[in-house]
């Protein structure tokens, strides 16, 4: 059978937008009329040259800088100038009859939402797009821009969930809702709380949970197993959690955010009893795990009050390669290349130049101090806050402040 | 007296692909050997020939029961029917395997079909004398939990649990593997997959992503090239307690000080 004969006439002008422009536009593919043209406005360079015109006679002059535009400018990005975006505010989108939902279950532990909350509301518009369904957000109650985060219905959860270990009650809150509303998808986040609801939700409906996606699209789901050696992949199940850093987050969207009913589920026999946070060690933290970490190298030679300034400020002890080969402190205590990369929130450096290999061992912390007496130091460039004064005067006093402090 | 049973898989090592102890599930075991005695169980399902089973009972297990099952098989009705028949108080286990499908959720069905409660990330077990038991959870950043949980439960073991003892070749020697045939259905969900070896992706640029709100490709250079620099506050030779108050202050603006 031949195939069918083309018609570019035909083609052409399904591919012509409508406008009432000076000139014809076309559509790199054919257009369907009732979808929007494009996002973008679209630049008219007649227009812009329109604008730059200062004088005509007795010779052309332009200004394309825009400074000496007396006119009110006729393109809006015209007025913007070149390469800089206008910021745009973006337009509510209402979705009131879904063909399906998609959930979106959140922790927002401790009262935020985290940037893995963030990706996993990401992840459920990008599913509910495809499906022309609506985002139904799940999380403990609080004050939040849902609308903002791509949320079009929220689903309050009691909001003591974000404070305390309640997952025996999340479970079943869940669990309801998915029955009552039955979503296409369910997304979790795998983080510590997140992932074991999840398992918890998955085991109670006798459904599959993919654990941990690594990549996602509408018709693709991945994740890593066999000791991190394979890939598994199918097509979107209905119960998912989601890994950190495995989509990105949404850009500026403004939806609807309409309350729904909250769900009442009870747990018929609790079994976990109540929890309480320990103290514990900071020194028998491992250093990946560490929160804080008081660091040493070749200028501390006052290592009692090394040790005392540790347990004044509740922070790990650690030192630099330095240190731990002369056997100050032991080698699991080392950081840098040849030891443990850390990637604490704070890290208080005392008497540490910053070679490379540290420097390398501290790349994913987040505040830095260091005090150093040279100036030149890589450490005290990488530094957000740098002391140039010797350790073994800044120690004592420091503990000293820490004790008035404390008891005062 | 406690009846402790621990799941134990095969693990896969990360660099020679070799068959080895699950890291968690030896944890596991470690914990239930250091319990006070009683019947301890140990079950796996999957291969009796693997050469990591051994390795289990070199840690001075004296019997590993083995359902012998092929790759692709769900084990869970399995091992819940051999639970139920040997109803021990606690059931232990790692919590991820390392070589299979690795989704942490098996022992949550388990849990579910027996009925009983699971605490998973635990890192330490005490019993009391009122035949409960005083756990304690890893949570991230190194802090810890504690939470009372009556018998029976299941508990998953975290990585940051004490570290397995190693294993001694007379133990594993000397140590039997019990097989135990039984029927498994094919896992259909597994089997839906499509695999293929895992590749490493590029990371995800969070700076200057397209409509990751601001930024744009500069933003996105800068952040791929610049090493990243501090602030950049510099005191040069202040007092003693100039230099500590700056600290002070800077520790507390970061909320890094104990309370």
């Amino acid at each position: 059978m031949t195939a069918r004969r083309r018609d570019p006439r035909a083609e052409r002008a399904t591919r012509v937008v409508p406008s009432d422009g000076p000139r014809l536009r076309l559509a790199l593919t054919a257009l369907d009329s009732a979808a929007p043209v494009s996002v973008r406005p679209r630049r008219d360079p007649r227009a812009r040259r329109a604008d730059a015109t200062v004088q005509t006679a007795p010779r052309l002059r332009l200004d394309w800088t825009g400074k000496t535009l007396a006119a009110p400018v006729t393109v809006p990005l015209a007025a913007s100038g070149r390469g800089v975006r206008a910021a745009v505010e973006p337009v509510l989108r209402v979705i009131d009859a879904p063909a399906c939902l998609v959930f979106a279950v959140l922790d927002r532990a401790d009262g935020a939402l985290s940037a893995l909350d963030r990706q996993v509301m990401a992840a459920a518009r990008l599913l509910a797009d495809a499906l022309d369904g609506a985002v139904v957000a799940l999380a403990p109650d609080g004050p939040e821009d849902w609308g903002a985060l791509g949320a079009d219905r929220v689903l309050p959860l009691p909001a003591a969930w974000s404070h305390e270990h309640a997952p025996e009650s999340r479970t079943a809150a869940i669990h309801a809702a998915i029955a009552r509303l039955s979503p296409v998808h369910a997304l979790f986040p795998e983080s510590q709380d997140g992932g074991d609801v999840a398992r918890r939700v998955a085991a109670m409906a006798g459904e599959r949970l993919f654990a941990g996606v690594e990549s996602l699209s509408a018709q693709r789901v991945t994740r890593r197993a066999g000791g991190g050696a394979r890939e598994l992949s199918c097509a979107p199940p209905r119960l998912m959690s989601i890994a950190a850093d495995a989509v990105a987050p949404l850009g500026p969207v403004r939806h609807e955010a309409r309350l729904l009913d909250p769900v009442t589920a009870e747990v018929p026999t609790p079994t976990l009893g109540p929890t309480r946070r320990l103290a514990v060690d900071p020194d028998g933290v491992g250093l990946n795990e560490a929160d804080f970490i008081l660091s040493a190298g070749n200028g501390v030679t006052d290592w009692a009050a090394f040790a005392e300034l540790g347990r004044a400020l509740g922070a790990t002890r650690a030192g630099s390669r330095v240190v731990c080969d002369a056997g100050h402190l032991p080698r699991d205590r080392q950081v840098g290349a040849s030891g443990t990369v850390v990637s604490a929130r704070g890290y208080l450096a005392f008497g540490i130049a910053g070679a490379p290999q540290h420097l390398q061992g501290i790349g994913g912390v987040g505040h830095v101090i260091a005090i150093n007496t040279d100036l030149h130091a890589a450490m005290i460039k990488r530094a957000d806050l740098a002391i140039i004064a010797d350790a073994q005067a800044v120690m004592p006093a420091l503990i000293r402040l820490m004790r008035e402090r404390t008891h005062g | 007296m406690v009846d402790v049973a621990v799941l134990l898989s095969v693990g896969r090592h990360p660099v020679s692909g070799r068959a080895r102890r699950a890291p968690t599930d030896a944890r596991a075991l470690e914990l239930a050997l250091s319990l006070p005695p009683g019947r301890r169980t140990a079950l796996h399902a999957g291969s009796p020939d693997s050469p990591a089973l051994r390795d289990y009972l070199g840690m001075g297990l004296a019997e590993l029961t083995v359902l012998p099952m092929a790759e692709g098989r769900d084990p869970t009705d399995a091992l819940v029917a051999r639970l139920r028949a040997a109803a021990p108080a606690i059931v232990l286990t790692g919590n991820r395997a390392e070589g299979g499908e690795d989704s942490g959720t098996l022992p949550y069905s388990l849990a579910h079909a027996l009925g009983w409660a699971i605490v998973p990330d635990v890192v330490a077990l005490t019993l009391n004398e009122d035949g409960s038991a005083e756990l304690v959870q890893a949570l991230a950043r190194g802090q810890r939990r504690a939470l009372r949980v009556a018998v029976p439960f299941v508990a998953t073991i975290h990585p940051a649990a004490p570290a397995p003892r190693p294993s001694a070749f007379g133990p594993a020697r000397r140590g039997r593997i019990t097989v135990e045939p039984v029927d498994a259905p094919v896992d259909t969900a597994l089997a839906a997959c499509a695999v293929r070896p895992w590749r490493d992706r590029p990371k995800r640029l969070t700076v200057g992503a397209p409509g990751g709100g601001s930024g744009g490709a500069l933003d996105r250079l800068r952040a791929a090239t610049e090493a990243k620099a501090g602030q950049g506050r510099l005191l040069v030779g202040p007092t003693p307690d100039e230099a500590a108050r700056a600290i002070y202050d800077c520790l507390q603006e970061q909320g890094m000080l104990p309370r």
